[in-house]
């Protein structure tokens, strides 16, 4: 199969159109994540996919007929939880990350023709649409292994911030199905993967790269912390990141394996 | 002299009846009716390659007594895909609990630890509280229920990654359940059992509790 290359132009030519479709249809977000929906992997799988252009990849959008596209919310520094996906409208301005929002224009600069109509999306102020997925975080003692109430999870991708309950639990909230884009020319990943950043009183944070995330199943993933205790002079971060699927690892060295050099061989019984 | 001749092969026929192998009586087969599910479960835990992840060749650390149904709930997404369809995940539920099950009435002593699996695919993967609602669900569904012999013996229910898309029929030669073959035939409206059915034949489904 060849590969098309695609220019950033054409690529964000697809991503309005994906808006466009996502404007027309305002009942797409209606039971999102729970609602059965053609699993991607099946997709991207047979399908020719564009090689990146680099800075793009994140822009590489789902495109298969009848996906749910939905625009990620925007960041809600102090909210419990990310809007509804029915609330969730396309950006009118531009709502990138704070990190890959473009500079301001300066209040002496004169107004120019772009102040008075909106400047044609493009890749690099346009948010990127994600599937959404219903994910929730436990936080423990890592020691004892006890519920942590109180604790304040945010979601690095989104900046959504949370806080435990007193079982240790935050409330399910709606999270952006990422997967890697490297990967996605090669072979599709069979989940998306998030990460926490975790901070507790008392508490080295704790910060918990991988979680999994799916299409058409609620995900949870636990969070160890760990006390600061007198002794500790230095003080810093605690790292987990969670594994690949062995699933998808199998599936990944057998894409590449030549009949001149089996290694293990494929997978048999 | 008649008398020591006799008390010399009354000795010596004492010694051989002690000494000669006694016929072994027959090891009992432990099946659904005369075993009970284990409570608990002993776990190897193994050490992380450089990259963080448990490596099935790195040395057992410590062996964690695991609550068994918990095991079988941590074990499940870890193996099976927990997006995948709700029979897909029982099907891989029963296979776990089975595999695990049998190893537990056979456990082995590596590096002077002794254990009934280890956390690694040696074994399972398991890591601890990595558990998911959908595959819990599906855990618990079956959770009064074994997979056995007809006579109801306990038999290791072994499975594979198999291909994608594919009901993975050479799997079913091997009494091995693929993975994807699972989900496969989910998909294609068949239940549990009837996937439990397909690869591993001549057992059937057994409630205990």
């Amino acid at each position: 199969m060849k590969r098309r290359k695609m220019s950033k132009q054409v690529v964000g030519y697809s991503i309005v159109g994906a808006m466009l479709l996502a404007l027309s249809a305002p009942d797409l977000g209606k039971g999102l994540a729970l609602t059965h929906v053609h699993h991607p992997a099946q997709t991207y799988h047979h399908k020719s996919v564009p090689t990146l252009a680099p800075g793009s990849a994140e822009s590489i959008l789902p495109t298969e007929p009848g996906a749910q596209l939905l625009a990620v919310g925007p960041s809600t520094p102090g909210g419990s939880v990310a809007p509804k996906p029915s609330e969730v409208q396309p950006p009118g301005p531009p709502t990138t990350p704070r990190a890959e929002r473009p500079p301001s224009p300066s209040p002496n600069q004169p107004p120019g023709p772009a102040d008075s109509a909106a400047p044609p999306p493009t890749p690099t102020n346009l948010q990127p649409l994600y599937r959404l997925g219903k994910l929730r975080i436990h936080v423990i003692d890592g020691r004892t292994t006890k519920p942590l109430s109180g604790a304040e999870v945010v979601l690095i991708e989104t900046e959504q911030r949370l806080t435990t309950d007193k079982d240790g639990y935050t409330g399910w909230f709606e999270a952006p199905i990422i997967r890697n884009p490297r990967y996605r020319p090669l072979i599709q990943e069979l989940h998306g993967q998030l990460g926490v950043v975790v901070y507790k009183n008392g508490y080295r944070d704790s910060v918990h790269l991988g979680i999994r995330i799916h299409d058409e199943a609620p995900a949870q993933a636990t969070v160890w912390m760990y006390k600061i205790g007198p002794g500790d002079t230095r003080i810093e971060p605690v790292l987990y990141e969670e594994p690949y699927h062995h699933l998808w690892l199998i599936d990944l060295a057998d894409r590449f394996r030549s009949k001149s050099q089996l290694g293990e061989g494929f997978q048999h019984p | 002299m008649k008398r020591h001749y006799a008390l010399a092969v009354a000795g010596a026929v004492t010694a051989a009846t002690c000494l000669s192998p006694m016929p072994k009586a027959q090891a009992q087969i432990a099946t659904v009716y005369n075993t009970s599910e284990p409570p608990t479960i002993r776990v190897a835990i193994r050490g992380l390659n450089p990259w963080g992840e448990p490596d099935p060749r790195g040395r057992v650390m410590w062996v964690q007594n695991v609550p068994f149904n918990q095991y079988c709930e941590d074990v499940l997404p870890n193996e099976w895909i927990p997006s995948w369809d709700v029979d897909a995940l029982k099907a891989g539920a029963m296979a776990i609990k089975m595999f695990a099950w049998y190893h537990h009435l056979h456990p082995v002593t590596i590096d002077g630890f002794t254990f009934d699996v280890d956390n690694t695919t040696n074994f399972q993967t398991f890591e601890y509280l990595s558990r998911q609602p959908e595959t819990t669900a599906a855990v618990n569904a079956i959770r009064n229920f074994a997979y056995v012999k007809p006579n109801g013996e306990i038999i290791e229910l072994n499975y594979r990654a198999g291909d994608k898309d594919s009901p993975n029929w050479q799997y079913r030669n091997a009494q091995k359940m693929a993975q994807w073959g699972s989900e496969f035939w989910a998909k294609q409206g068949r239940t549990y059992v009837q996937i439990l059915q397909f690869y591993y034949m001549d057992r059937r489904l057994q409630q205990y509790r």
